[in-house]
Order: C-alpha cells, then structure tokens, then sequence
C-alpha cells in the first residue's frame, strides 16, 4: 500500500471519531487526500502561510498545520473544525501522519534495511521477501566494510562515505552504534579481497585528507548472498577489534590477515595470566625499562642479528651480549635462540591484549 | 608564514615497534621537502605525525613557533594529498572541490571564491562542471590537489600523490607540482620512496631508513657526497656500485686492493684514510656507474684503476648504454658512451675515475672521505 493510501485510510477513520474534515495537500497546492470534498483555500492563503515561520495557524473554522518529513517541509494539513480542540485534533494528526510517512520510509528504505539484515532481524525467508520488495538482488557478491573515526557520531565522515558509494551502484551505508559506519559494497566481477583492501586504503586516506581525522576500516569475507552478510559483518567487526588491539600501526584491517592477534583474542583472560605468569617466572615485564624494551625491539626487527642491532643502536656488541644476558637470568629467556624470542615475542603480545581487557572491562 | 620545526620526535606503536626514532628537522616557510627512503622507513608515519593523524609518542612539534602535538588535525591550517583519493562520483569538479568546504561549514560565497581560485591555478576552470568519468588520469589528479588547495593551508603534506599514475603522467604531474609549488610559495613535505622523484622535486631531502633520519642536504650534495652506504646506494639510478676489499700501504702510495687489484687512492683522499687509522683495514669502495669507463682516452690515463671482466649484458637506452658485469662476488654497472664497441660476451677492461670514488667503513658503513 502506497503512503497516500495509507493516509488516506487513516483520515477518513479520523473523520469518522471526530466529525471533522481533513484535507491533505501538497506544497504547491495539489490536492492528496480530501475527506469531505471541501474546498481548498486559495493559492494566496496557502503562499501566505507557507511564508511564515508558525507551523500552524487557525483562520475562522479553517486551520492549517505543516507536515515535516526529516526536517523538510513535505506537506500540508487542512482541518475543518470550530473552537480549540478542532485545532488540537489537527495537532494529534500531524503528529500521527508523521510518524506513519517516517514508518512506511522505513520500510522502503533499503539501508535500513541492510542495517536490520546485518544485525540478524530477519529470517531468511523474511530477508528474502523484503529484499524482493526492495529490488535488491538475492544472489550478488558483497562484502562489509567498517569504518570507525577518531571521534563517534562523525556526521561529516558518514557524509563523506556517503556520497562516495551512492544507492544507485548497489552500494549501501548505515550504522548500527555511534562509532561505526558500515559500508555494503556490491563486487564487481574479478573484485577480490586485495581490491577490498584498495577500498578500505581509500576509505582512510579520503577521511584523512577531507575530514582531517583518524579512521580504520576493517572488512570480512565476500558474501554471495544477502544470508551470508550477517557473517561478513560479524568478520569485519571481528577484523577492526582485533587489528585495532595487535596491530597499532595499520589503519585496514583484513579478516583474513589476522594472524596471531586472531589466536590470541581467543584465549580466555585465565589462560592469557597464566602463560605471563610461566613466561616471566612471576616477574612482570613492566619493569623493563625503554632502553632494554628498544634493545629488544630492534633486536627483533632485524630478526635477531647482534651486529647489525648494534649497528643501529650505536653500541658496541659486547653491552648487547650483556643486556641479553641479564634478560635471561631474569625471564630466564634467551633472545637470542628462536624459541625464547618466539615466546617473549608471543608474551608480549598476550600481554598488551591483557592490557587492553582491562581497560574495557574498567 | 610556515616555517616547522620537529625536535626529537619519536614514534612507538602500543605493540612497541618504533616506527620513527629521534627526528629532527627544521623547515623553513617555502620550502620543498621531500621525505625519502624504502617502504617502512617511516616517512609516512613521520609526515601523519606533523598532520596529527598520528600521536606523537614524545619529542615537540612547532608550526609556526605554536606547540602542535595536541592540536586537531583540522585545527593545524593544513592540507593533505595521498596516495588513494576518490573523486564523488556523482558530482561535478566544483562540487568534488567545495564539498570539504561545505563540511566545514564555510559560506556559499566564500567557497565559491576559493574553488574558482584553485580552478585558475590548476587550469580546471573549464572542467568545473565535468563528473569524473569524464576526466583524464591527471585531470582527476589536479581535481584532487585542488581539493587540498582550497584550504588555503600554511603547510601541504603530500604522501605518494603520483604513485598510483602510470610513468609518463606521473612524470607530467612531477612538473605541475613543481610550478604549483613557485605558484603557490607554500611549505610543501612531500614523501615518496621514487628518488628519482626526491631528486627532481625537492630543495631538500631527508632520506630515512628503520625510523632513522640517514641524512638532510641538497639533491646535489646527496648524490656527491652521501654520508653513509645507504645514502649512496639510494640516491641514483642506476644504483652505485659497491666493492669491498683492503685499504693497503704500498711504498708510499696507499691503494685498495680488491680481487687481484691494488688502485691507486687519489692523494686527497688516501690522506684522510691513513690519519683515520684505515690502512690494513677492510673498507667499501663505492663508485657511480657514470664513472666507469671503457674508453681508450680514460683507460690510458688512468693505468692506476684499471680492471677486466666480460660483459653479460648489454643494454642501448638511446642516449647511453649500461654495460653489466661482474667483478669476483660484486655486480657492476657502467653507464658509457653510446658510441661503445662492447657487446654481451665481449671482454672488458674498464677504468674508475678514483676522484670520485666513495669509501665507506666496512662495520659503521658510514661515509670516511665525506
């Protein structure tokens, strides 16, 4: 059922409780729905109240009230009535017929629909049914990108993303939280992850150079049917938590490329405390001091070379042989075989996702 | 005005990689800057710190004399151009223009004004009402500069804008960023991994490697007088050739032996070796294709620095010929004259003009002449 039908029912129910007639018309004068036949006020009166600022106005039994729609004016309604509660029935249905015209929007509206599919509102025959209705194809490769700014609710990059991917090419954006904006891009054919990963690369440098913030995307898996775009969201979100906690120096984030990070997020809190405990003999690793911690790191970078580190580093190798040897007498590790950088390396890693645990559950 | 200044400005993600370590460098307001090295060098990282799309980790951040480490990016009277940008597909080139104005919440007339005046510097006046499928690669390109121009910025930071274009575009547009940069007489940091790019475009380069800044100079006194064995093979194409061997004593001639060759070290430059301790010490010797001969003239003139090989490759680029070969575990390339005689296969005796060859420290790998 179109909306003028829809209204149209609910005015004659109206007249029908209150006695009074109800005329719903355009902006410019053109009639929609008219409960009693009556005749509009003239296109002077209507041009007179269009142009001022009150949003309703009552003149002899005639009153006229405007009708928004997202904060655009979208049309008008005309009550019939004598006395003030004529004017607050008028009152009562625009706030219904607005509430009716955004309900029915909603429903035709495609990224509110993509919003509820992700989330898993739908059954699947129910997304199926919707979709058609929607003229949205079933069977079409998708995939799901997130995007989260520095700031939340950051209407300007929403905007931005927005009028990147526009409805018409099968693109959809919308957002279930204030952090993040999702973006559903349609494929095309030969579009694979590697070209998801150009997107998600575009995506940050667009927000960084017109909106001047921060941004980090991640994206899941391709899907080839709308059912499956609930698990290619759930991948994405999966991407940018992790990335964001594993892989502080990236800004896109693949579901597919989560590597370790992956593993260990899955690890259970107790599990996580009780590797550091084993690893570290009781001793915490924040008490080593930036000099040693830089030591390690370029130690690691140069995957465990000893001279080319003191090359770097500007020391001779002999004080790196004595750094590492004190590392060992207190980790009881030593850096410089594979299997003790391997774990040290894997520690410190469990223990900055420990870190950030606490700071969420904090 | 823009003049900046980074003092000690260090980078370390939460995962404890240091991207970028002790960076220090003063630019002066109209300079070109170009931050130059391999992939992960941190140039990039270094150039998002000074935009604010990274937090700097310690070290101090001026523009302008003003303290910027806790100033919004939008706040810091900046414009970026990376690598990925994306035109608005549905709107013209005034729109694709005004759009981060209109954001920004600027008058309509203002905007106007501003995007016409980027329009006559970028000569896209007559593309104002063009979508982007209807633009050329390096149109869409200057659409995207134009979106950075319009901010009117103290300061242009540029990231890899031409990688993405195809090398005869990207060779067109190092020209148009050349003339936008006298037009404009903004401070530009501008940072690439091409050195043929560094090398055309800048007043001054910073050349980087693992976070550290190798070395600051001029295009020219980088390629003649680079200061460590990185610095050397970077800057120049072809690469500079590296041989390893021996600083010796000869009688009274100091020479660098190599394979089953002793050459002859210049006067000037064998004094600075001996006085620093290098005699019976193992050093690089670095010397540029374009030193390399293989002409009767030179060869002859140059009895001290002769060697032989053979040829393995040959290749004509028209107005020179790069000849390839090897000499024991080192591969060396000469640029010669077009005219040679050389072929693939052929033996060659070969001269290097010892007056500019580099001698690097076989453990520091810094610069000893320089």
């Amino acid at each position: 059922m179109t909306i003028h039908r829809t209204l149209e029912k609910s005015l004659n129910r109206w007249k029908e409780i209150s006695g009074l007639d109800f005329a719903l018309i355009a902006p410019d004068g053109k009639e929609y729905v008219n409960t009693g036949s009556r005749k509009l006020p003239s296109s002077q009166n209507l041009e007179e109240f269009l142009s001022q600022t009150a949003i309703s106005k009552a003149s002899g039994n005639l009153h006229y009230f405007k009708i928004y729609q997202q904060e655009e004016l979208s049309c008008l309604l005309l009550v019939w009535g004598k006395g003030v509660s004529s004017h607050t029935i008028g009152e009562l249905a625009v706030c219904q017929i607005e509430e009716l015209t955004d309900a029915c929007q909603q429903r035709l509206d495609k990224n509110t629909y993509m919003q509820n599919l992700l989330l898993g509102n739908y059954t699947p025959i129910d997304a199926y049914n919707r979709a058609k209705k929607l003229r949205i194809a079933h069977q079409c490769p998708r995939a799901v990108l997130l995007v989260q700014t520095k700031k939340s609710r950051d209407e300007a990059a929403l905007s931005m993303v927005k009028n990147l991917f526009t409805a018409r090419t099968g693109h959809y954006i919308t957002s279930t939280d204030d952090d993040t904006i999702i973006v559903v891009k349609e494929l095309s054919p030969g579009e694979s992850l590697d070209s998801l990963e150009n997107t998600a690369i575009t995506l940050v440098d667009m927000i960084n150079t017109e909106i001047m913030t921060q941004a980090w995307v991640g994206y899941g898996n391709t899907a080839d049917d709308l059912n499956q775009l609930p698990q290619s969201y759930q991948e994405a979100q999966t991407a940018l938590t992790i990335g964001r906690i594993f892989y502080s120096g990236q800004t896109t984030f693949s579901y597919d490329r989560l590597g370790i990070g992956s593993l260990i997020y899955q690890l259970p809190m107790p599990i996580c405390e009780k590797f550091i405990k084993e690893t570290f003999q009781g001793e915490s690793l924040d008490s080593l001091d930036d000099e040693t911690y830089t030591i390690i790191r370029t130690f690691f970078e140069n995957d465990l070379n000893l001279s080319e580190t003191a090359r770097q580093l500007y020391v001779h190798r002999n004080t790196l042989v004595y750094r590492f040897e004190k590392i060992q007498k207190k980790y009881g590790l030593d850096l410089r075989t594979f299997k003790d950088a391997l774990t040290f390396q894997l520690a410190m890693m469990v223990n900055n996702y420990i870190e950030y645990r606490n700071s969420a559950d904090s | 005005m823009a003049s900046l200044s980074l003092q000690h400005i260090n980078k370390t993600y939460s995962n404890g990689y240091e991207a970028v370590k002790d960076f220090n460098l003063e630019i002066e307001d109209k300079e070109f800057i170009i931050f130059v090295g391999p992939s992960g060098c941190g140039k990039s990282t270094t150039l998002r710190m000074v935009a604010g799309l990274e937090d700097i980790s310690s070290g101090t951040l001026l523009i302008d004399g003003k303290k910027m480490n806790d100033v919004e990016p939008k706040d810091r009277d900046i414009a970026m151009v990376f690598q990925n940008y994306a035109l608005y597909p549905h709107m013209t080139v005034y729109d694709n223009m005004a759009f981060g104005l209109k954001l920004r919440k600027v008058p309509k007339d203002q905007i106007d004004k501003m995007v016409k005046e980027a329009a006559r510097i970028l000569d896209l006046e007559k593309l104002l009402d063009r979508k982007p499928k209807a633009l050329s690669g390096g149109q869409r390109q200057r659409v995207a500069m134009g979106r950075a121009i319009v901010r009117e910025p103290k300061v242009f930071l540029m990231d890899e804008p031409l990688s993405n274009l195809d090398a005869k575009l990207r060779v067109q547009m190092r020209i148009e960023i050349s003339k936008l940069h006298q037009r404009l007489g903004s401070t530009i940091i501008y940072v690439t991994h091409d050195q043929t790019e560094a090398m055309t475009l800048g007043t001054r380069i910073v050349v980087m490697k693992d976070g550290i800044v190798q070395q600051v100079d001029s295009p020219s006194v980088l390629y003649s007088q680079p200061a460590n064995k990185f610095v050397a093979g970077f800057i120049g194409s072809p690469q500079m050739n590296f041989l390893d061997g021996q600083v010796v004593q000869n009688g009274g001639e100091i020479q660098f032996k190599v394979e089953n060759y002793a050459l002859t070290i210049p006067s000037s430059k064998a004094s600075v070796l001996k006085d620093k301790g290098y005699v019976g010490k193992k050093v690089t010797l670095g010397i540029r294709p374009e030193d390399i001969y293989d002409s009767q003239v030179f060869l002859e003139s140059s009895p001290g620095s002769v060697m032989e090989s053979t040829i393995k490759v040959y290749e004509l680029l028209g107005a020179e010929v790069y000849l390839y070969f090897d000499l024991g575990d080192a591969q060396i390339t000469a640029r010669v004259d077009p005219r040679t005689a050389a072929k693939s296969g052929d033996p060659i005796k070969f001269a290097l003009d010892m007056e500019k060859a580099h001698f690097f420290d076989s453990e520091t790998e810094m610069s000893i002449v320089n």
